[in-house]
Order: C-alpha cells, then structure tokens, then sequence
C-alpha cells in the first residue's frame, strides 16, 4: 500500500514537474489551449490501452503522433486555421473514442487515475520526464528568441524549423504522459495553470520557468496527498490544487 | 582597394509573382555607412532580409567570407507580460556581464545591475529599440544592419535613437546599412546613400546625391536639408 502510493506521488511529481516547465514555453507562444486539444485527441489510444490493459501513455503516444501529422496534412492541403483544423480532429477523436470505451473505463480515460501505476511504469514516466524536460532546457531559449523575431533567430543561425518540430514532439510526449495522471479532459490544465501562476510571480526567464516546473510538481504531490486522505480521484484533485496555487499567486502579485 | 564587405549585383526579388526589388548594384565596404532611403512599400525591408538570406533572388549577394552580422529587425516589440529581463535577453548571445555593460555604454545606457534586471517588456519604446542596437553589437559584428530603428517610438525616443546613431557613426567599429523611410541629419553623416522605390533611384555620396531635385524624386515634392 505505501509503495503503490510512493509510485503514485513519484509518477505525479515528474510528470507534473515536466508538464509545468513546457506550459511555460506553451503560453508565451500563445499555444496554451494546444495541450487541451491534444489531450482530447488521444482519447481513442487511450481507450485501446484501457481495453486491452496496457499503459495508457503508451496507447495516447501513436495516436497523438497520428493526429498531429493529419493536422498538419490538412493545413498544407486546404490553408483552413490551424485551429479549425485541430478542432475538426479533436472532435472526431473523441467520437471514436466513445464508440470503443466500455462504461466501466470512461472515468479513467476522462480523468485519470494514478492509483494503480506499477514500478516500471514510474520508472519510464520519471526517465521520460527528465529526458523531455532536459531537451526542453537545450531549446528553451532558441524557441523564446524565435518567438520576438524569427527573423532575428533565424539570422542568429537558429534552425527555427528543426526547433519547433523538436518543441511540437516534446509536447506529444508529456500529454501523453499527463493523460496517465489527470486524463484527457483535464491535461490541459497540466500545462496551463503551473504556468500562469508562475508568470504571476517571475521577473525573470528562470523563475518563470522553474517556478512553472515547481508549481507543476506542488500541485500534483498536494493532490495526490488529497486523494490518499480522502479517496477522491487523484486527476481532479491535483487540477484544484494547482487552481489553488494560481488564486495565490494572484494574491501575491497583488501585494509586490 | 581592400575586399568590399558586400557586393551586390543585378539583384532583383520576387514575392508572391509580385517584383518587389529590380536590379540593384551596390558595394557596401569596410566601416562604410550605407543608408537606403525610399518611401514605404519601396522594398528596403525586403532588401535587408535578402541581404541576411531570408528571401530568394535573382542575381548576386557576395558577403566576404566569415564576416559576421549584427540585425536590428524592423518592429521589435516584446509583451509587457513577458517574464524576459535585459540580463537575460543578452545570454541568449552568451555575454559576459562586461560585455553587456560594454555594449549598452556604446549606445548611451548605463547598464546598473537595476536595469539588467529589468523585464524587456517594461522598457520604453525607444529604450527597447537602444537596448536591441546594443543586443545586435555585444559580439562586435563586421556589419550592423538596422530596419527603421526610429519606427513607431515616441519623440523623446527618436532623440535618443538619434543620439545613438550619431555615436556609432563617430566610433566607426563596423560597417552599418540603415533603412530608414524618412531622410533626417543622420543621413549626411554616411558615406553612401541608395534611394531606391522598387528600382535604383539614385546612389552616391550623400553630398553629390542629396538635392532637391533627387529627393523630389523620392518623395514627390520639394525637400531640404
């Protein structure tokens, strides 16, 4: 009982440490709402996962790779808004995967659940983590430059393109570990609210992204600690904890 | 002579089946102030980003080799919630805090450790522009390419931007193209002038160049200096 619980909060706080730092890249290129979508659009792999008992990381993967290229498919052919196109593909996703989802596993594809992760399953979410938030630091700052100025990154020989498709990757990889531990309705916020709350405080880059890194890991041990006192589901819970630390932030903003 | 730093040649860009620029010639050498004067839509920004290899062309552009480009693109502008410091916004070129405070006394600011902390995004206009001519000379580039520095800043700001231009053309450190819609003091003190409206209109030395009747051409009227 105590080590599935140990396995919980260590799942929790790299993912949540990870999802964090990447939403502090993911807001500042007006992205924030990207996580949301894509949490929606690997609902079918994680139905495939819950049916068939494998990790639901690891059915979100595919399926998340799959509709992220049909977006970008779709926009070289037709020009449509990007947004329209994410839309159209999220939505049919979550159609497909209601038609697969047996009623018994819909909670858990909506929102998580983290209960029942194993060692090795902690074991790859913690070293997936760390690699992802490792790469993340290396184009940190080349994706910020691009963002005041392509031209002027471009011109400063950063490979905008090569850094975006690394960016556009790493996204991928933690929703679909964030799917694990809030499901897809709730990832979204995985990503968001860390990162708003930390941009409350930060003055700086590494306060902001750290803070938002930080925040992330807070948000999912005080949740997860809620859930182990009040058997409440952990995903929900971990999102209001992070609510929470936003509402403060904005409280201490309002006093510097 | 010495190598030119630039040569360009029957340099001519299409954007979107449109001609935008058409047979341009000119040298751009060694410490040598180049201003490119034109109205607005005249394909001076296009011909810097030609220039820094971001549009394809027809006909020439020999940089020599390894010489190293500082650019201050047209409308830098920063969120004000951007959690960005000055400090910081210099590390994405690797300076040391020497060469900041270095860089940032060149074009008349006085880096104290409390504007280094500053957030970009809580930087006046004109003190934003300063603080980008600064950013693009910490590594001490052959050439320093600056879009319409003076755009979209306020009066007091223009001043400023002025003071720092005038100061770089007294330093002399590096060769400078600056495109610029308007023609003001700055441009006696170059060496060079291109006016140009999609064509060449005319090219020189500004004291051969800048007439009334050359700057009727540009701008449609009568114009002194």
């Amino acid at each position: 009982m105590e080590v599935q619980f140990l396995f919980s909060l260590m799942t929790g706080i790299f993912i949540g440490g990870v999802a964090g730092y990447l939403g502090a890249l993911m807001i500042t290129k007006r992205m924030a709402l990207v996580g949301d979508a894509l949490g929606h659009v690997a609902l079918p792999g994680v139905a495939l996962a819950l049916i068939y008992g494998f990790s639901v990381s690891l059915g979100a993967l595919p399926i998340l790779i799959l509709g992220i290229v049909l977006i970008w498919l779709f926009e070289m052919r037709t020009k449509l808004p990007m947004e329209a196109l994410t839309g159209i593909v999220f939505t049919a996703s979550v159609a497909i995967a209601f038609l697969l989802l047996p009623e018994s596993q819909v909670s858990a594809a909506l929102i998580g659940d983290i209960s029942q992760v194993g060692f090795w399953d902690t074991l790859v979410s913690a070293i997936l983590s760390i690699i992802t938030l490792l790469v993340l630091k290396k184009i940190f700052y080349k994706i910020i430059l691009a963002n005041l100025s392509e031209n002027l990154a471009k011109v400063e020989h950063v490979e905008v393109e090569k850094y975006n498709f690394i960016y556009l990757a790493c996204i991928a990889v933690v929703v679909a570990l964030g799917i694990k531990v809030t499901g897809s309705l709730l990832m979204g916020a995985l990503v968001i609210t860390p990162a708003a709350a930390a941009r409350n405080f930060a003055h700086n880059l590494s306060q902001y992204s750290y803070g938002a890194l930080i925040v992330g890991s807070l948000s999912c041990t005080l949740g997860i600690l809620a859930f182990k006192f009040s058997g409440l589901p952990a995903g929900p819970l971990i999102i209001l904890a992070a609510t929470l630390l936003f509402l403060v932030s904005l409280i201490l903003k309002r006093l510097a | 002579m010495a190598e030119p730093i630039l040569r360009v040649r029957n340099l001519s860009v299409d954007l979107g089946g449109q001609k935008v620029l058409e047979d341009l010639d000119f040298d751009l050498n060694e410490k040598e102030i180049l201003i490119i004067l034109g109205p607005n839509g005249a394909g001076k920004s296009v011909l810097l980003r030609t220039l820094l290899g971001l549009h394809q062309f027809q006909g020439q552009i020999k940089w020599r080799k390894d010489t190293h480009i500082g650019y201050v693109p047209e409308g830098f502008d920063v969120s004000p919630d951007l959690p960005l410091s000055v400090k910081e916004f210099f590390q994405f070129k690797k300076a040391s805090p020497q060469e900041i405070s270095q860089a940032l006394r060149w074009i008349g600011i006085e880096g104290s450790s409390q504007f280094l902390e500053k957030r970009l995004g809580a930087l006046s206009t004109g003190q934003l522009r300063r603080v980008i001519i600064a950013w693009a000379l910490v590594d001490k580039p052959d050439v320093l390419l600056l879009d319409e520095p003076m755009l979209g800043v306020d009066i007091h700001g223009r001043e400023t931007i002025y003071d720092t231009l005038v100061r770089l053309w007294k330093k002399q450190d590096q060769a400078i193209i600056l495109v610029s819609h308007e023609i003001g003091e700055v441009a006696k003190g170059a060496d060079k002038i291109l006016a140009l409206d999609k064509k060449k209109i005319f090219y020189g030395n500004p004291k051969n160049v800048i007439t009334a009747k050359n700057l009727a051409k540009i701008y449609g009227g009568a114009i002194s200096l």
